[in-house]
């Protein structure tokens, strides 16, 4: 087993409507109940926080401070076999489409 | 993982209007566009956590719980908390008991349908504005409801908030004098958002009975709260008494008393009853409002227990004084059709030949449609055909070319053979 990194980037929710919204949650749900035990964590991130660049740099607070597809919008901490099965599981994921999904391996897999 | 339980349908939308309106009571109607960010964050919030987690037993108190904690970070981030409409007390408690809770959203909402309905801004802008506020539809939506573009509403929207600023329109329910005529104001929106679902050319049926029932839903607020305003109740019955005849899907403007095989077991008996509640209620006014009458029109429809016996006397009466309040040529087709009832189908056909000096009659596929199921009544095919050619070219809605197609064939295999 190996661990993966699904980065999520963009503001797709944003523009969704309430009933739109609804209509993702079940796919969500059927999503995350497949994923199992294979989902170890994720989290969403506001949009507004700070970005240094170098170590002089002033703090940008009030962000976004990129365009909104390059913003990172969350991120799920999984499991899976190999990157394949990581592939399949961004691939399946009802927020592709609305999100663009980076699928990274973790450098150092835990030792067992 | 948790097994989950199907949402309540459209649950997301009602939310959204119930933690717009109570969010708007923190941040005051000028921060209108900060508010809808706060509750779009929240629902999206509730999608990533109801997703690995079971879904609350109370979604209404998590979710404004949410958006509140959202809301005071806002306030300390802006240093906002010692404006005048942060003293709208925080208080978590509150979302604890489903009581002050079930209160607070009520309270807010109405607040909200002043706010949206104010005069300060054009009806179709009340419109527009409550549907996204009060309803949680999204701009895509309205546009497809209101038959417009989606830039249009959004356009419509930017200026309505920018209005609201402006003016720093107040979110608080209006006493004393001034409430008479704000009620005016929020009914005749509110009639208009019903008419919108009842009567659209929309062919999304779906949408159009979404609005209608948001109409209802916001007209039951605000009979709950007036008591003592039976125009109101008037207003209320009349669209529950339309709604009831939504599945049998013909208008009141003639195609109800026109076309008589209207299946009536698709009528709705529980609204139909809810309707006549309401429409006791409205008696022992002052004032006879135009609500009242359509009220009455309908309620007469609904309470015949077959075409036939539908008390035709009466119901023109009502149009007579449907017609003196409101002059919509719309109405005088209605006159004549029903005259056809008491004075026989000869005399009506002579008053529909007047009707064509009206240019909304002109080009409205009822009236020579109505002339034609006189003539074919009459046994008058070949006259009858040319009207229902005529009613056929002048876009009447699917349903409606389907009939009279059939009659216009049916009149047709009488002729002889040329």
């Amino acid at each position: 087993m190996q661990e993966f990194l699904l980065i999520l980037k963009g503001d797709g929710m944003n523009h969704l409507s309430p009933d739109e919204l609804q209509n993702v949650l079940s796919d969500y749900q059927e999503w995350a109940s497949a994923l199992g035990d294979r989902y170890l964590a994720g989290q969403r991130l506001q949009e507004s926080g700070s970005l240094f660049t170098t170590k002089e740099s002033a703090v940008l607070t009030d962000g976004p401070f990129l365009e909104s597809k390059e913003i990172i919008a969350g991120f799920f901490w999984i499991e899976a076999a190999n990157l394949e099965e990581a592939n399949q599981i961004a691939r399946s994921s009802p927020h592709l489409g609305l999100y663009q999904i980076e699928v990274r391996p973790i450098a150092f897999p835990k030792m067992k | 993982m948790e097994s989950h339980h199907p949402l309540v349908e459209r649950l997301f939308r009602q939310e959204y209007g119930k933690l717009i309106s109570i969010l708007t009571g923190i941040f005051g109607p000028s921060q209108l566009e900060l508010v809808e960010d706060i509750v779009q964050e929240t629902l999206i919030a509730a999608l990533d956590h109801w997703s690995f987690n079971k879904v609350p037993d109370k979604p209404t108190a998590w979710l404004v719980q949410v958006a509140k904690r959202k809301a005071l970070n806002e306030l300390k981030r802006n240093q906002m908390i010692q404006q005048h409409h942060a003293k709208m007390v925080w208080d978590e408690k509150a979302t604890s008991q489903e009581l002050r809770l079930n209160h607070e959203i009520e309270d807010s909402q109405l607040r909200m349908i002043f706010t949206c309905c104010s005069p300060l801004l054009s009806t179709e802008s009340q419109i527009t504005l409550t549907l996204k506020t009060l309803c949680g539809l999204g701009s895509k939506e309205i546009a497809k409801a209101l038959l417009t573009s989606e830039s249009n509403i959004n356009k419509r929207l930017y200026r309505a908030k920018e209005t609201i600023r402006e003016h720093r329109v107040e979110f608080h329910i209006p006493s004393g004098a001034d409430l008479e005529k704000r009620l005016k104001t929020v009914a005749l929106s509110l009639y208009l958002l019903f008419n919108e679902g009842y009567n659209s050319s929309t062919q999304d049926e779906t949408i159009r009975k979404d609005l209608c029932l948001e109409a209802i839903r916001l007209t039951q607020l605000l009979v709950k709260h007036f008591k003592q305003q039976p125009s109101l109740s008037a207003l209320l019955a009349m669209m529950c008494l339309h709604s009831a005849r939504f599945d049998a899907r013909l208008d009141d403007h003639g195609a109800i008393i026109l076309f008589e095989n209207q299946d009536r077991s698709l009528w709705n008996g529980e609204l139909i009853k809810l309707g006549m509640f309401h429409l006791k209620n409205s008696i022992g006014g002052s004032e006879l409002t135009s609500y009242h009458i359509e009220a009455n029109i309908a309620a007469l429809h609904c309470s015949a227990p077959d075409f036939e016996h539908t008390d035709w006397p009466t119901l023109y009466r009502q149009y007579e004084l449907l017609y003196q309040l409101k002059p919509n040529p719309i109405l005088l087709l209605n006159l004549a059709i029903i005259n056809s009832r008491i004075h026989g189908l000869e005399s009506s056909l002579t008053e529909l030949e007047k009707l064509y000096e009206y240019k909304v009659l002109k080009e409205y596929h009822l009236l020579p449609a109505t002339q034609a199921m006189f003539y074919m009544e009459l046994k008058d095919y070949s006259n009858a055909i040319p009207y229902f050619e005529k009613a056929l070219a002048l876009s009447p809605s699917p349903k409606e070319r389907e009939r009279l197609t059939l009659k216009l064939n049916a009149c047709q295999k009488q002729l002889p053979l040329s």
